[in-house]
């Protein structure tokens, strides 16, 4: 910190030439420039650094400005508005302990933190799963594995609204791929009635639109593998498999604990393929906390109550923190290990 | 490394399952979207379309304001992406280069909106819209999504490891502050922008959820919301419409990321890297 305050040098200070015995002796009055009084130059300098905070200040206000406006403040709020009653316009408003966190629980919210659980971890898994294996073989050294990469990101960046109904007409009973299929191979009908199917139904989609992200990750991180350990095993006659499953894994266990951490806390923002596809439904099977969220503050209308909404948010906002101190203890753990 | 020929066929038959997987449901959408009804429904009609209804396309097109919500979304996209590009840089670029009173406290505030989901504190955000009678309006779409602290932090990182001794010649040069940061440090972090403003413009060209509870208005809609009151209109009746609409939300950022495919790989990297 001291170093880079010295480099920090403010546009006031005037640069001095080093002394040094062995320094050719120079007429130095010759070179040296004009000196203000005393008094003069200390408010110089004290101008210039007050132009220089000022210029910093104006950089750092919006962004600051923004953040605490529409982040810290609210999460205040939130936290604050839990322990109340009353509507959304913030009228009415009742003290009410920990009441909307017990009615909370009574009003199906244990079982939508179960839900996001089952979400997030087949999500996460099916993901990493489908996105690893593919970046493995993305990267081997094969004509024309290159020019397919591109495709894997198009889920990621095409609006999921779209995408989702697509799932949402490929599930139809009768009439849906799907469904003609199953048919075809003499298998029974599946439903997004049914809370089994529609499970799978959100986790496919969220991996199928997510696992192209894991894929540029991983391959990215194959990419910092040191080569002389690789080719060490090739000499020493390791097989592809031997080479997988005992150096480039150990070695890409930070990579791979932070690519973890990322796919769950999309996981835990999953909301529009459940809109789409299934409404929380059948009968909250796959109510996510994000979507009990907005089902009782917008969703059910009056139906729904803000105080119990605020609830789950700080539930989730607490699931996520604890998600993110993981990722800091796990992944300086892998790094220390594998260094 | 040598890798057998029935090695290689395997991993080329591999790659084209996922590749198929990945684009099957949309090669779906398209052919759909321009077949008869009827067709889609038969199931002894052949996958692709016997008569190719590029009316289709138009027909959707005209069922919604199409048109209406593509221009909200542009006005939504650009304003916020210019908005969390400006204010990360500026700040990223403050935090990294200027010593100032405040500024560790000043950098853990902007910081901690990288620690607090957006979906959180999306109720009292709704409620100070409301306070300030911005729901259902342009600015309320736009204002709270023009920071981004992720971006801030991005570019602090950026501007840490960037050279000193650029900016103090440029001083005694007598350059301002100013001029030093908008002739010589932006253009050197070009490229991270070209990558960060690519992949935030997709991610709120396909916002959903905020849109979704702040307008109610037709007028303001931005084209997922619209396209879920397309399908709302139609449900069960006319899938190919249903999917003609979708092509018609799908297509211009499908060309859009593909023509950018190297920004938008950079940028999904880098938006990883914290």
């Amino acid at each position: 910190m001291a170093e880079s305050q010295a480099v920090q040098a403010g546009p006031g200070r005037r640069w001095v030439q080093p002394r040094s015995s062995i320094e050719p002796k120079l007429d130095r009055d010759a070179v040296r420039p004009i000196r203000l009084p005393p008094l003069r130059r200390f408010r110089a300098r004290i101008r210039a650094r007050g132009r220089l905070w000022a210029t910093a200040y104006a950089f750092v206000l919006p962004a600051f400005a923004l953040t605490a406006l529409f982040s810290i403040v609210p999460l205040f709020m939130v936290i604050r508005r839990s322990l109340y009653r009353g509507n959304i316009f913030d009228t009415d408003l009742t003290f009410a302990g920990l009441r909307n966190y017990k009615a909370l629980f009574a009003a199906g919210g244990g079982h939508s933190l179960v839900v996001t659980a089952t979400y997030t971890i087949g999500f996460v898994l099916v993901s990493l799963v489908a996105g690893m294996g593919i970046a493995f073989l993305l990267d081997l050294p094969l004509p024309g594995l290159k020019a397919v990469r591109a495709l894997f990101i198009i889920p990621l960046v095409v609006p999921a609204v779209a995408t989702a109904f697509i799932w949402f007409i490929l599930f139809q009973p009768q009439t849906g791929l799907f469904n003609r299929i199953l048919t075809g191979a003499g298998l029974p009908q599946v439903t997004l009635d049914n809370p089994t199917v529609a499970m799978v139904a959100i986790i496919g989609f969220g991996a199928w639109q997510f696992f192209g992200e894991v894929v540029i990750l991983f391959l990215a991180a194959l990419k910092t593998l040191p080569n002389d350990v690789i080719e060490a095993s090739i000499v020493d006659g390791a097989t592809g498999w031997q080479q997988l499953r005992y150096i480039r894994l150990p070695l890409l266990r930070p990579q791979t604990a932070l690519i973890t951490v990322i796919s769950t806390l999309t996981g835990l923002q999953a909301f529009t393929q459940i809109f789409v596809l299934t409404n929380g439904g059948p009968d909250g099977a796959t109510q996510t906390a994000l979507y009990y969220v907005y089902n009782q503050a917008f969703g059910l209308g009056a139906a729904g109550s803000i105080g119990i909404a605020d609830a789950m948010a700080v539930l989730l906002f607490v699931i996520s923190i604890l998600v993110t101190i993981a990722q800091v203890v796990i992944v300086g753990r892998a790094a220390r290990a594998v260094s | 490394m040598r890798i057998s020929w029935p090695a290689r066929v395997v991993v080329y038959l591999l790659v084209a399952i996922a590749g198929l997987a990945v684009l099957f449901p949309l090669i779906w959408m398209a052919l759909s979207a321009l077949k008869s009804d009827a067709d889609i429904i038969n199931p002894n009609a052949p996958l692709f379309p016997r008569n190719w209804l590029w009316s289709n396309i138009p027909a959707a097109w005209n069922a919604a304001p199409f048109g209406r919500f593509f221009v909200n979304t542009a006005i939504f996209a650009v304003a916020t992406t210019i908005g969390q590009v400006g204010t990360g840089l500026l700040a990223g670029y403050a935090f990294a280069m200027f010593h100032f009173p405040g500024r560790r406290v000043l950098f853990y505030g902007v910081l901690s909106g990288l620690m607090i989901p957006f979906t959180v504190v999306l109720i009292p955000v709704v409620q100070i819209l409301a306070d300030f009678g911005w729901m259902d309006t342009y600015q309320g779409l736009i204002v709270p999504n023009l920071a981004s602290a992720l971006g801030c932090f991005l570019y602090r990182q950026f501007f840490l490891s960037a050279p000193a001794d650029l900016a103090e010649s440029a001083r005694i040069d007598g350059a301002s502050e100013l001029r030093i940061f908008w002739s010589i440090y932006r253009p050197l972090a070009q490229p991270m922008t070209a990558a960060l403003t690519t992949i935030i413009f997709l991610q709120n060209w396909n916002n959903f959820l905020f849109p979704l509870v702040v307008t109610t208005k037709q007028s303001l809609m931005m084209i997922s919301q619209g396209l879920t009151i397309f399908q709302g209109q139609l449900r069960g009746t006319q899938v190919n419409l249903l999917m003609a609409g979708s092509l018609i939300a799908v297509l211009p950022v499908l060309i859009v990321a593909l023509i950018a495919q190297r920004r938008v790989v950079d940028g999904l990297m880098i938006g990883a890297s914290r």
